[in-house]
């Protein structure tokens, strides 16, 4: 089972490192989608499966803060892990994203490392029995039918 | 610019540039002599804050420097890189760099990250920037990275 994971940055480059970096991790990945802004991924996820969303805050139009507020306060959509990946990380950021829950905080700039063991810990927390059913797959167990 | 924020600054946008583009920035005291300078074509990068303190920045990357950077940002070959993504990884890069800074300076949190804006100069002579009191200047082995800012 793979996961449809949403990259929402302004910086298109950066979108590209994070897609590569994620891409490298071993997460199985099934869909790339990206945004500009929080508004983009709004309109996003208004219209796609998505299964994960590594967020900046700092975006014109609307920021990643305000994006999680807004997820946060719909009772579909709260059940998507989000992930900061900001240079925005003093403790007041980081309070106030933990009050409308956030999964996971990643500071700019960033070793691999760092986003697959922040990638995988949400992963698992959210979606442990997609990542056990993937294991089973790989090691050639059947399923029941 | 007093000692103690370029030491700042010097360890802060270090981080940066060996974390995301594997670059080693090298401090310099003195600017080169005016026949020595790199002019030409360069990517500006600005970005200012403000809330609690206040400042701006602006960086000049020597055009091979800007092209290098984003060369190991995302990991491709120099021919596959376009100058609308060295622009980008300029902005960026100002991004990461100062929002660094601003975590040391301000860790309350206060201040807020303006969103950086980068342009391409066709012919820049960094010979302007000489004498102002807030440069800091970076060898690289690109040339030099050129950063003018003030903090309050």
């Amino acid at each position: 089972m793979a996961f449809n994971i949403l990259v929402a940055d302004d910086s298109e480059t950066m979108r590209a490192v994070i897609k590569k970096t994620v891409s490298m991790s071993g997460v199985p990945v099934g869909e790339f989608h990206e945004a500009a802004n929080g508004k983009e991924a709004l309109a996003v996820l208004a219209e796609t499966w998505i299964d994960v969303i590594l967020s900046d805050i700092n975006m014109p139009e609307m920021g990643g803060m305000e994006l999680l507020k807004k997820i946060s306060e719909d009772e579909e959509l709260k059940k998507i892990p989000l992930i900061f990946i900001t240079t925005e990380a003093s403790d007041a950021r980081r309070e106030e994203a933990q009050k409308f829950g956030v999964a996971g905080y990643v500071k700019k700039p960033f070793q691999p490392e760092t986003i697959k063991a922040i990638l995988y810990e949400v992963l698992e927390k959210a979606y442990a029995h997609r990542l056990e059913e993937n294991a089973g797959e790989e090691n050639g167990e059947e399923s029941d039918f | 610019m007093d000692e103690e924020l370029r030491r700042v600054i010097f360890e802060t946008f270090s981080e940066v540039f060996e974390t995301m583009f594997f670059t080693f920035l090298e401090p310099l005291e003195e600017a080169p002599v005016r026949e020595d300078l790199a002019c030409g074509r360069f990517v500006e990068a600005t970005i200012s804050y403000s809330g609690g303190c206040n400042g701006s920045f602006l960086f000049y990357f020597p055009w091979e420097l800007g092209k290098n950077i984003t060369v190991n940002f995302l990991g491709v070959d120099e021919d596959e890189v376009q100058d609308g993504q060295v622009k980008d990884t300029a902005a960026e890069t100002a991004n990461m760099a100062i929002g660094g800074l601003l975590g040391k300076l301000d860790p309350a949190g206060k201040a807020s990250l303006a969103i950086p804006q980068a342009r391409v100069l066709a012919d820049f002579s960094p010979e302007t920037l000489l004498g102002k009191s807030n440069l800091c200047m970076f060898n690289t082995e690109f040339g030099i990275l050129w950063v003018v800012g003030t903090h309050a």
